[in-house]
């Protein structure tokens, strides 16, 4: 995802470039230019071509990712590049220049107090060279956030990527008028974390975002569909790993709990409750089940799920096992 | 079908008009029986009525909107009512001040339980929005009618934003069709 996304980036980016009029086409679909087939990246020989037509689009791309397994020191010169591969984590893809602090030169000899200042300012101008428009710095101040409740939920680094790439395709779409920063950097992030399967609950996410619950999902259902974003309902199952082992439970009482869920959908009752109920009351039946008992409230503290709610879903887990058996 | 067409019940229709005068409404709400007036928390008086059962919002503007009520039928009935009740106290309204139906909100029954989990996928993800933890209904927007239907696990709709009656049997109909064509339906 994160993948193919950097590319059609950066030629939409050229398309731009050369002529500002020109509206933003969708990014994730290049069509041919000869026949408007879909145009897919063909990694092996670097070429970018037409599925239908079989026109190379672009030839001799240039592959961003990593190179750094060398297995002895001539390969390792011959492979030594300059830099990190790019990434969207960062507002400029981590391709500028950076200004070391330590003052010192090539050698690690201290510079001169005449040598120091005049590297204070070239810092200076760099820092402001390096954001230069208000949608720059709007981007390095979202990804900063991203980044920190990322890192709060312990979210992979895919996902910080995939959420990385949905705000800048909210900032090019003109999103981001009449809403916050951090409201669309907490929905861009949720919404990701979501798409690859690691959901966090609207709870946990709001609890470590800077703006309001309400304003959060309202900013969530909004990119999502402006940006059209396909999320598919969470899967109850993808949250029971995560509550079982905050509460210290062995591998049966996860077993039990995707059993339980499993159950319960082809009971069909499941339609309409929430992911996250449903989970912690799995959670909870199966540790009755499997005698490793923790109470409600255990449960409820470590899932921000209401104890009601825990005994309500409990009773329809139970009633949908029975009914399966 | 006919019998899924009996389940539509009319809910609740919003009507509007514009009597074309600006209105002092201090002195409105003390010269109308029965009327609210609250400028700190509405701006608007609030005149109900018993039958037909319904509440009229009146602006300084002259824009009525009437809501609550049960019929198309009904809410002209009231905007009648309420236009009859400002001519006696010596406002001069037209004889008949256009209205406009803005909103029907009709509920209906599919008469089985869905998978709303299979439905959101079916349908196509980027004409819904299912969100359980947020709203346990799946939202679906259609095109034409231009109305939006809720869906519930328990196979009950609700159809709102329809600006006639037979938008809502036109909305069910598709909705059932779509859920038939995909297999998902008993």
């Amino acid at each position: 995802m994160s993948d193919s996304t950097i590319r059609t980036y950066s030629s939409d980016q050229r398309q731009t470039d050369n002529d500002e009029t020109v509206s933003t086409p969708d990014e994730d679909v290049l069509t041919c230019p000869e026949c408007g087939g879909q145009v897919i990246d063909d990694e092996e020989h670097g070429e970018s071509v037409c599925v239908d037509c079989g026109l190379v689009v672009e030839e001799n791309g240039i592959d961003r990712g990593p190179e750094w397994r060398a297995f002895n020191s001539t390969e390792k010169d011959e492979k030594s590049r300059v830099g990190a591969p790019t990434t969207n984590m960062m507002h400029d893809k981590g391709l500028s220049t950076n200004i070391g602090w330590q003052d010192k030169d090539a050698y690690g000899n201290s510079l001169s107090s005449n040598q120091r200042q005049k590297m204070q300012r070239l810092r200076k101008w760099n820092e402001r060279f390096r954001t230069r428009n208000s949608k720059e710095r709007n981007l390095k101040q979202a990804l900063g956030e991203i980044e920190r409740m990322a890192s709060a939920l312990g979210l992979p680094k895919e996902v910080r990527e995939t959420a990385s790439v949905i705000y800048r395709r909210a900032l090019s779409e003109d999103l981001l008028p009449g809403r916050s920063i951090e409201g669309v950097a907490t929905a861009a992030l949720y919404a990701s974390a979501r798409q690859l399967s690691t959901p966090r609950s609207i709870d946990e996410v709001a609890n470590v975002s800077r703006i309001d619950e309400m304003e959060f999902k309202r900013t969530y259902r909004y990119i999502v569909r402006e940006l059209s974003l396909e999320v598919a309902p969470a899967d109850p199952a993808q949250y029971v790993p995560r509550f079982a082992s905050d509460l210290d439970l062995p591998d049966e009482v996860e077993r039990r709990s995707r059993e339980l869920i499993s159950n319960a959908q082809a009971d069909g009752v499941t339609s309409g409750k929430s992911p996250v109920g449903l989970a912690a009351a799995a959670i909870y039946a199966s540790s009755l089940l499997t005698n490793h008992k923790v109470t409600q409230s255990e449960v409820s503290e470590v899932t921000d799920v209401s104890e009601v709610t825990i005994r309500n879903r409990y009773q329809e887990l139970l009633e949908a096992t029975e009914a399966a058996a | 079908m006919s019998s899924l067409a009996d389940t539509i019940h009319i809910e609740n229709v919003v009507a509007s008009s514009d009597l074309g005068q600006e209105l002092a409404l201090d002195q409105l709400a003390t010269d109308l029986d029965g009327a609210e007036y609250n400028p700190e928390d509405f701006p608007g008086v609030v005149y109900r009525l018993q039958e037909p059962k319904s509440a009229t919002l009146i602006f300084r503007s002259g824009k009525v909107v009437c809501t609550g009520a049960k019929s198309v039928d009904a809410v002209h009935d009231a905007l009648e009512i309420v236009f009859d009740d400002l001519r006696e106290l010596g406002i001069d309204v037209d004889s008949t001040p256009p209205v406009k139906v803005q909103n029907i909100v009709s509920s209906a029954s599919l008469e089985q339980s869905l998978n709303l989990n299979a439905i959101a996928i079916g349908l196509g993800l980027e004409q819904i929005e299912y969100e359980p933890e947020q709203f346990p209904g799946l939202v679906y927007r259609l095109d034409d009618p231009d109305v939006v239907v809720l869906l519930f696990g328990s196979g009950k709709l609700v159809i709102t934003g329809a600006a006639e009656s037979a938008d809502a049997q036109h909305a069910l109909a598709h909705v059932n069709d779509r859920l038939t064509e995909l297999g998902l339906l008993e």
